[in-house]
């Protein structure tokens, strides 16, 4: 547990440029700076180590490196996307917090693979702290000649920049963060073409999530295949799971992936007042619900939660006890999606808040017959016809709370009340 | 790009790689609904209407931002396609008010026309609607934001075409608001396109506002006729009154925009100060009267002082260049018939012996494809505001611009330079570009370069030439009464044929290249305007002439119409004081849209039209009133059915070529300080003036005499003061020795310098 984003987390200082340095930080850097790395045998280490994107979509980090067209003339960029803004997750803000440089120098080695002299980092608007502490982080690596224009007579270049959102959950999404950093409104971009060809200012553009970058220089420095072997098949390395809800202990936990869901229940200290265990949204409120039954039995990882009927997602883990009334959830997710769609593209703009409305229709007890199929239906009209993810986010969690839990949102609708909470 | 073969609905189609697939689906006919994408605008790809199922991909892709490649196999139609795009239309039912009976945009909406098909008649939907709060964005567009549906459209426009983004989205998800930025509302000369692109009633036209319903109208293709493009546009009629404007597409010219100026104009038409009736004056007084009768008057009129004392050479033939080509001619063969050469269209020219001659050798839609352009003594994004589109779609590919103007003005693309040169300097500036080409082309320099001196200006201008591949001189109206103009047009001409470049010729206005190609102006040994002007004249024919805004001295004009032994026929389509003073006989003439006629714009596109409404009351196109009286003069060659019959008999005739001597011949030496006074972009004819809507908006209020703070010194001047009855404005922005006025008043005869 807790072998490479966390690799320091119990030491004194943790976030400090010389506790990174003492175990091994920098050393990858250091060696690209010396001419000893070639942006080949990077590529090929992460195509070996399994290493997948941590943000949600779980794309092969090597194989998105190697799409950069980084012979190609022209200003090439890397961005962070730490605009963790998925509810659930919380692993990347303590990255930032904890192991700021393991950042620092998975963006610089970003940046000589795919010969980008430019980063940002984008910060989600409210983490003041971990946004500061990150600054400080970046002075320290400048101060320590890391980072610059021309990094200790090396010819390489690698100018790392902060930028700190205004609290929008749909900057998380790539294209939409893209926009956020030009000064413009969070909105995503429609695809093609990717931001590998046309990204930050038109420019190709990178972009991969926190703990993506922070796995970096460990893969580099220990090797693909000691990461690969970690996990398990198609899903390489370790991975920090937040653990939120019912739990004795919510936290973060950076396990090896394939690791039985139910042991890192017992990690969180098990269920809270011995309550047993109702649902579980694996990787963050975007993902389908799984029952009790088909969670306690699901390894955790991209093949292991897909079997089980979810998805890895984020990794976040929300754990619910038998008091919880999942028609009450359901509305809380969906007043998150109708509050934090952007509003461009006509089935999230509309149907986010009509699925809101009808939800919050059943809760005060004004649930009519039918209500169910009209839900269902207009979860499926929003469904894969919307410029981003935003749109499938809001409406997998009603499908999967409806197949899951019907019986409560039928009771609700027939009696007015919660057959939960009574 | 390549060619490839791709399958829309088991149909085999070619297309080229990367082409996007709504562009194959319209070029097949195929029909695809849509409300974001318009041809003109970038693609947002945002209301998801035209989702189509694509082989291969899970989703279905909107085909507007679907880049088509070999072997695509696409499905419009089939169940996975009609599913999506029944969804997206069932969303954005769910926030419309589906008030279409009060609406304007009703019979004629995209929303409408696309729910008829995807629609469903029941809507699932139980909750309240939406509401959005309007704000007043100016005299010309209505709004009723609660109908948008968030096509973005008008923002694109503004942002992409206009040139400055007015409306924008503000607020995220359902609460995203499509709003202007800024209290003032909406500024941009071209606004008018908001209201075609909305495919709602959420923009519409304001005074238009609960007219009619389109299925009443009658809608008339014809041409704009303020500037030198002639747009093409849809007249939309309703039981003889012309009610709306709407832009036709035509790419060569004005692809699908038309300005403001066009669109509006139209309100003129209807203004309580159009002349109805035709009227004589007998012993002072007016007496309104029948056409028989005031055509006997006239023709009398013109016999007893003229004909009949054999003095044709004191009659004088003056036009506007707002006739037609047709009215044109047929004066100007009348005039000849009986013995006039006395005729002249250039009425507001200080000095004709120092003219701009000037080609213009580029294309419209060739100018934006040029990689530089060199804009001297212009406000062309108001002056021409088509032409400034294609200048600045032209920036946006990459080219530099530079001025040389008296003034700083408002441009909506970034300039390379801003040349800020006194009216006097310009020549000289010029010349210097010139010296400082053939210099570099290691040239022989003429005697009248040999002390011209070199500054950075022309330097910098001369090298921008040298090393373009595609560039453009444009000489706009402020030198028309410049005291270098025939030197500034003939320094463009040959710095043009040094550097391979075009020139454009903006300093003409409306039908002027009519006017000269039918050769309105003096004939054999005729006076010019000037000269009749200063002259005892026993008569004059005026067509469509308004003294106050027409001619740059008032005065002179007056007492050259005014003696009681001048006669005066006025042909006027709207009211007017002065007109009334000096005239003997008033004939009402229909005004545009009334008449068929001929229109020249600044490429020589000959283009003709109908006439879209039949003029009011008693009024008739000037054209059948010359030819009628021809036939009461008893002139031979006038038996026209038609005016399509007049233009054939034109075009059978040799055109007037001008020809330019290339004599440049300028002092730089002229002294005090250059007035150059303009009207108003909403003000320079007469429809214009007449339109209420117009003379509303900011552009139609422009009246400053703008000087700066020397120039005002030296003419004894503060702020809020008045020059020449304009209330003067003081900004360091004008250059020295420069008086710019632009004003949409009349000029007031007694305060006339």
């Amino acid at each position: 547990m807790n072998e490479v984003c966390f690799k320091n987390l119990t030491k004194d200082q943790c976030y400090s440029l010389k506790t990174y340095e003492a175990s091994g930080g920098y050393s990858v850097w250091r060696k690209i700076l010396k001419g000893q790395l070639t942006p080949e045998h990077i590529i090929d280490e992460l195509k070996v180590s399994g290493l997948r994107g941590r943000g949600g979509a779980g794309f092969p980090t090597g194989l998105k490196w190697s799409f950069m067209p980084r012979h190609s003339d022209g200003q090439k960029y890397v961005v962070c996307n730490s605009d963790e803004g998925e509810p659930g997750t919380c692993k990347d803000r303590d990255i930032l917090r904890f192991n700021p440089h393991a950042v620092i120098e998975g963006m610089a080695i970003g940046g000589f693979v795919m010969n980008a002299s430019v980063g940002y980092n984008y910060i989600r608007g409210e983490f003041m702290a971990p946004f500061y502490r990150f600054e400080d982080a970046l002075k320290e690596a400048y101060e320590a000649g890391l980072l610059g224009q021309n990094i200790n007579n090396s010819s390489v270049n690698f100018d790392l920049y902060t930028h700190l959102g205004a609290g929008a959950y749909i900057c998380g999404e790539e294209t939409a963060l893209l926009e956020s950093i030009e000064g413009k409104k969070g909105q995503p971009r429609f695809k093609p073409p990717f931001p590998a060809n046309v990204g930050l200012f038109g420019k190709s553009t990178t972009i991969n999530n926190t703990e993506s970058f922070a796995s970096v220089p460990e893969i580099i420095n220990r090797g693909g295949q000691w990461f690969a072997d970690v996990g398990v098949e198609n899903s390489g390395g370790c991975k920090l799971f937040s653990v939120s809800g019912h739990v004795k202990n919510p936290a973060n936990f950076e396990v090896p992936m394939g690791t039985p869901f139910k042991d890192l229940l017992k990690m969180a200290g098990g269920m809270r007042d011995g309550a047993q265990l109702k649902a579980v949204i694996p990787g963050g409120s975007s993902t389908p619900v799984l029952t009790a039954e088909v969670a306690m039995s699901m390894t955790m990882d991209y093949d292991g939660i897909e079997k089980a009927g979810s998805m890895l997602g984020a990794g976040s883990v929300i754990i619910m006890d038998e008091s919880t009334c999942m028609v009450a959830v359901l509305t809380r997710l969906a007043h998150f999606y109708y509050d934090e769609s952007c509003g461009q593209c006509t089935p999230c703009r509309e149907g986010t808040g009509w699925l809101y409305r009808v939800l919050k229709r059943i809760i005060d007890g004004n649930g009519k017959q039918g209500d169910i199929d009209l839900l269902l239906g207009v979860q499926d009209k929003i469904m894969g016809n919307t410029i981003c993810a935003l749109g499938d986010a809001a409406a997998m969690p009603v499908e999967s709370f409806l197949r899951n839990f019907r019986k409560e949102f039928e009771y609700y609708i027939k009696h007015g009340k919660s057959m939960v909470k009574g | 790009m390549a060619d490839i073969e791709m399958e829309i609905d088991g149909k085999v189609v070619s297309a080229k790689v990367g082409e996007m697939l709504i562009k194959v689906t319209d070029r097949e006919g195929v029909s695809v609904p849509r409300f974001c994408y318009h041809k003109k605008l970038s693609v947002a790809a945002s209301c998801r209407m035209c989702l189509v199922d694509v082989e291969g991909a899970p989703k279905p892709q909107p085909a507007c931002s679907t880049p088509v490649a070999q072997g695509m196999k696409v499905h419009t139609q089939n169940d996975k396609a009609k599913a999506s795009q029944k969804a997206v239309m069932e969303f954005l039912l769910i926030n419309h008010p589906l008030d279409c009976p009060i609406c304007d945009q009703g019979g004629e909406c995209e929303l409408q026309d696309v729910a008829v098909e995807y629609g469903s008649d029941v809507s699932h939907f139980s909750e309240g609607k939406r509401i959005v709060s309007d704000s007043d964005i100016g005299a010309l567009i209505q709004t009723d934001m609660t109908r948008c549906i968030h096509c973005t459209r008008c923002v694109r426009f503004g942002l992409e075409i206009a040139g400055m983004m007015e409306m924008g989205g503000t607020g995220r998800g359902e609460h995203l608001k499509i709003e202007p930025f800024l209290r003032e509302g909406i500024q941009s000369e071209l606004s008018g396109n908001m209201i075609d692109v909305c495919p709602v009633g959420a923009l519409t036209s304001k005074p238009f506002r609960y007219e009619l319903r389109s299925w009443q109208m009658n809608s008339i293709p014809s041409i704009a006729r303020h500037d030198l493009v002639g747009s093409n546009l849809f007249v939309q009629t309703y039981k003889g009154k012309v009610k709306r404007i709407a832009s036709a597409d035509n790419d060569w010219i004005n692809e699908t925009w038309i300005s403001d100026r066009d669109r509006f104009s139209y309100e003129g038409l209807t203004h309580k100060n159009r002349l109805l009736k035709p009227q004589i004056k007998v012993q002072g007084q007016w007496k309104q009267v029948s056409w028989k009768v005031a055509l006997d008057y006239a023709v009398k009129g013109l016999n007893s002082h003229v004909l009949k004392h054999k003095k044709a050479n004191q009659l004088g033939g003056l036009v506007s260049s707002t006739a037609t080509m047709e009215e044109l001619y047929l004066l100007k063969k009348i005039l000849t018939e009986v013995g006039c050469d006395n005729i002249d269209h250039r009425l507001n020219i200080k000095n004709l012996d120092n003219i701009i001659t000037l080609d213009s050798n580029i294309k419209l839609d060739a100018l934006e494809k040029i990689d530089y352009a060199l804009i001297v003594g212009a406000n062309i994004r108001l002056e021409q505001p088509m032409i400034n589109h294609r200048l600045r779609k032209a920036t946006k590919k990459g080219a530099d611009i530079d001025v040389l103007n008296v003034m700083e003005f408002d441009f909506n693309y970034p300039l390379n330079a801003e040349n800020i040169t006194a009216p006097n300097k310009i020549a000289s500036t010029l010349a210097g570009v010139l010296k400082s080409i053939m210099t570099n082309n290691v040239q022989e320099l003429p005697n009248y370069l040999a002390t011209i001196e070199v500054d950075e200006v022309a330097n910098n201008i001369a090298v921008k030439l040298l090393n373009s591949s595609s560039s453009v001189i444009i000489l706009g109206e402020h030198i028309i009464n410049n005291e270098d103009a025939s030197a500034i047009a003939n320094l463009a001409t040959i710095i043009a044929q040094s550097t391979n470049s075009k020139t454009l010729n903006l300093s003409i206005t409306a039908n002027t290249i009519a006017a000269n190609l039918v050769g309105f102006v003096p004939q054999n040994s005729g006076m010019d305007v000037n000269t009749m002007l200063a002259s005892e004249m026993r008569g004059f024919i005026l067509l469509d002439i308004y003294p106050q805004h027409d001619f740059h001295h008032l005065e002179t004009v007056v007492k050259a119409f005014t003696p009681d032994d001048t006669f005066v026929i006025s042909l006027n389509s709207f009211k007017d004081d002065i007109i009334t003073g000096y005239s003997d006989v008033i004939l009402p003439i229909a005004s545009v849209y009334e008449t068929s006629g001929t229109q020249f714009n600044v490429n020589n596109d000959m283009q003709s039209y109908t006439a879209a409404v039949k003029a009011p009351d008693e009024v008739k196109p000037a054209w059948k009133i010359l030819k009628v009286m021809a036939d009461l003069l008893e002139l031979p060659g006038f038996h026209y059915a038609d005016s399509t019959q007049v233009l054939a008999e034109i075009s059978h005739q040799p055109h007037t070529k001008h020809t330019h001597d290339g004599h440049i011949n300028f002092t730089n030496k002229h002294n005090g300080i250059g007035v150059i006074w303009q009207n108003s972009p909403y003000s320079i004819d007469a429809v214009l003036r007449h339109s209420s809507t117009l003379q509303k908006t900011k552009i139609g209020q422009m009246n400053s005499a703008c000087m700066n703070q020397a120039s005002a010194e030296i003419l004894g001047l503060s702020n809020n003061d008045k020059y020449l009855g304009v209330p003067v404005v003081i900004t360091d922005t004008v250059a020295d020795d420069c008086v710019f006025i632009n004003t949409n008043h009349a000029i007031n005869i007694q305060e006339q310098a």
